[in-house]
């Protein structure tokens, strides 16, 4: 039966090729939806990975920078400054909120970039200046693709209006961009002007992270010290803990959807051959044997669905964001590990499905011309 | 010393529905078959017969009676083992030949071979006679859409051979056929029943197979019953015995200045490698 059951498959082609792109989509849309996220996820930690610090130090009790808001003292900026082993400090502060661009809120993680910590500011430039002074602002070139919104013309946040002087690059996810303004600015808006929100520390040549943050949180009272992987880690976790619900619910949308694909697919072959099938079990085939040959049909469908899945994935999906550069995606094997651990259930699935109507078949059909 | 039927069939009884709508397709029927016995059901349409075949071939249940199939009442074992006695011990011919269309000539012939204990690899060995004496070894790798209806029955037939059966049912082989086809389909039968000693059980409604089968019987509203039979003035085919339409056959042969008419090439072969012994048996 399994070798009735693949030569059925390969003598319609087209059938086979249509029902496994049909497959393949639902898989895509899996594979798209994880490949979001992952590629958003990246995006909103870039800041905290771009700057390079060994240590980040935050106000106490806190410990990421995505929805969050921290404070720390301008005078334990100094303080960390003088603790063995660093080597240098940088701080900024920051707010995450709207920032009006081109008549249209924007989500954004705002740096509040001082003169003295100018490494805090953007670390790669499309256009314009890097370091925002007071009145202006630095934001994502893609925002300015999308908005049309130019050097020279103003965006606002919250309360007043800046000028863009500068359009840097890699700073925009869709769920937020970073913003570059000056620190005086944004003290004003905070009404902080003695106050910092993040520290970076870089620590002297074999001055392990780890200890800094131990001196730190030793010697600088009610402050969170993080090294630079923990910090970022617990961004990324909450990023992805936000996202994780949507990527399953769309997992379970694009299963189901592979799942009424294959079963239709399974069930109409079934209805068409349901001839065929009354001649097997004439002849002597049982209902579990004929199920097999169609488990095992739905099983090559899957399989060749998942196939056409990672074909298309990884040409079509890895050169979306050239033509669409505010999607971010990240295309990882594991993705097309999971649509494979998934694929087997949903043959399966899909195939018992079909079950009621292979016992249905009646073999004293077969007498009926 | 008694002969065992291979198939025996007692008290049948078979209907469909309940109280007011039911009703009787087959009605007490009690039939018996032997080993090299080529049998014949006939009868007017809705009498029954394909529901007798049915039940007979292990793929109906009975509301009453009992079948027993070489030694084995069906009526007490199960699904599973009833499918298996079909692999084994019945061959099915089927008037609308019932191929599978993806599969070659061939692998049609060997698909209920893998439901044997030797398999396909063991019924290999056998596929090049059988294809040899049905004349379809030209066609092994020929799919079904590409054949003529007489070579379609013969793989069906080829296919209901190859687990080398006991019993063979058919159901109007030669319903689908044009005259001679079925001639030659009727004959390869009545071959299978007297050189392989098959039981061979055939419904039909060609009066000319009257001929060559050893009996036949008689259906109507679900019961045996005796028929008055009809004279022809039809010539009879000196191989086989069948009746042949003088007029309308396109087989036939001069000998000793006398002309002879066949039901098929197959007849026509046979005669001339022997003349004198079919005359003689006239």
């Amino acid at each position: 039966m399994f070798y009735w059951s693949i030569k059925t498959l390969l003598a319609e082609p087209m059938r086979l090729i249509v029902s496994a792109l049909a497959v393949s989509v639902s898989f895509i849309l899996v594979i798209f939806f994880s490949a979001v996220f992952e590629g958003e996820s990246e995006k909103m930690v870039a800041y905290l990975e771009e700057m390079d610090a060994d240590v980040w130090v935050m106000q106490k009790g806190v410990s990421n920078m995505h929805m969050a808001s921290s404070m720390v003292w301008d005078w334990k900026v100094d303080k960390i400054a003088k603790v063995s082993g660093v080597k240098d400090v940088s701080a900024i502060l920051y707010f995450n909120g709207p920032v009006k661009v081109g008549g249209k809120d924007w989500f954004s993680y705002v740096i509040g970039v001082s003169p003295e910590y100018q490494r805090a500011g953007p670390w790669a430039m499309a256009e314009g200046k890097s370091i925002p002074g007071p009145g202006e602002a630095v934001i994502p070139d893609v925002v300015s693709q999308l908005t049309g919104v130019k050097i020279g013309d103003e965006i606002i946040m919250v309360d007043r209006k800046l000028r863009v002087v500068g359009l840097s690059r890699d700073t925009f996810s869709m769920a937020s961009g970073v913003v570059f303004v000056s620190r005086e600015d944004l003290a004003d808006l905070l009404s902080g002007s003695d106050q910092y929100s993040y520290v970076m520390v870089y620590a002297e040549q074999g001055v392990a992270a780890q200890v800094l943050v131990n001196r730190i949180e030793d010697e600088v009272d009610k402050v969170n010290a993080l090294t630079s992987e923990e910090f970022i880690e617990s961004d990324r976790k909450l990023a992805m803990q936000m996202g994780a619900e949507i990527i399953l619910m769309m997992t379970f949308v694009g299963t189901l959807l592979a799942t009424v694909i294959v079963a239709f697919t399974a069930y109409s072959l079934i209805t068409r051959k349901k001839r065929e099938l009354a001649i097997a079990k004439a002849i002597g085939f049982s209902n579990s044997q004929i199920y097999k040959a169609t488990l095992s049909q739905s099983i090559i469908i899957t399989i060749l669905g998942i196939l056409f899945a990672l074909l298309i994935s990884f040409t079509a999906l890895a050169s979306l964001p050239s033509i669409a550069p505010q999607i971010n995606l990240t295309v990882n094997l594991h993705q097309f590990i999971s649509v494979a651990i998934v694929g087997l259930p949903v043959a399966i699935i899909a195939s018992l499905i079909a079950t009621r109507t292979i016992v249905k078949v009646d073999p004293v059909s077969v007498f009926h011309s | 010393m008694s002969i065992t039927p291979l198939l025996f069939a007692t008290d049948l009884t078979k209907y469909f529905g309940k109280d007011e709508s039911k009703v009787v397709a087959v009605d007490h029927v009690s039939l018996s078959i032997n080993r090299g016995e080529m049998v014949l059901i006939m009868g007017p349409s809705g009498s029954g017969k394909t529901t007798l075949l049915s039940m007979l071939g292990a793929l109906l249940s009975p509301s009453s009676g009992s079948i027993v199939v070489d030694g084995v009442d069906i009526g007490s074992v199960k699904q599973t083992a009833l499918a298996s006695l079909r692999a084994t011990k019945i061959g099915f011919i089927f008037q609308a030949f019932n191929l599978l269309e993806a599969l070659t000539v061939e692998e049609n012939i060997l698909f209920p071979a893998q439901l044997t204990k030797e398999g396909i690899r063991g019924a290999k060995k056998r596929i090049d006679s059988l294809l040899k004496r049905l004349g379809l070894s030209e066609r092994r790798n020929a799919l079904p859409g590409t054949l003529s209806g007489g070579e379609k029955q013969r793989v069906a037939i080829a296919r209901a051979l190859i687990n080398q059966p006991e019993i063979i049912l058919a159901d109007e082989p030669t319903g689908n056929l044009d005259s001679h086809k079925g001639q030659e389909v009727m004959m390869i039968l009545h071959d299978i029943a007297r050189d392989d000693g098959c039981a061979v059980l055939m419904v039909t409604h060609d009066p000319r197979v009257e001929e060559i089968a050893d009996r036949v019987l008689w259906l109507e509203d679900g019961a045996l019953r005796d028929r008055k039979i009809e004279t022809h003035s039809w010539v009879k085919d000196p191989v086989c015995g069948m009746r042949v339409d003088e007029w309308t056959a396109s087989v036939t042969t001069e000998y000793n200045d006398k002309k002879f008419v066949f039901c098929s090439s197959r007849c026509l072969s046979r005669f001339e490698t022997q003349p004198e012994r079919y005359i003689n048996e006239i």
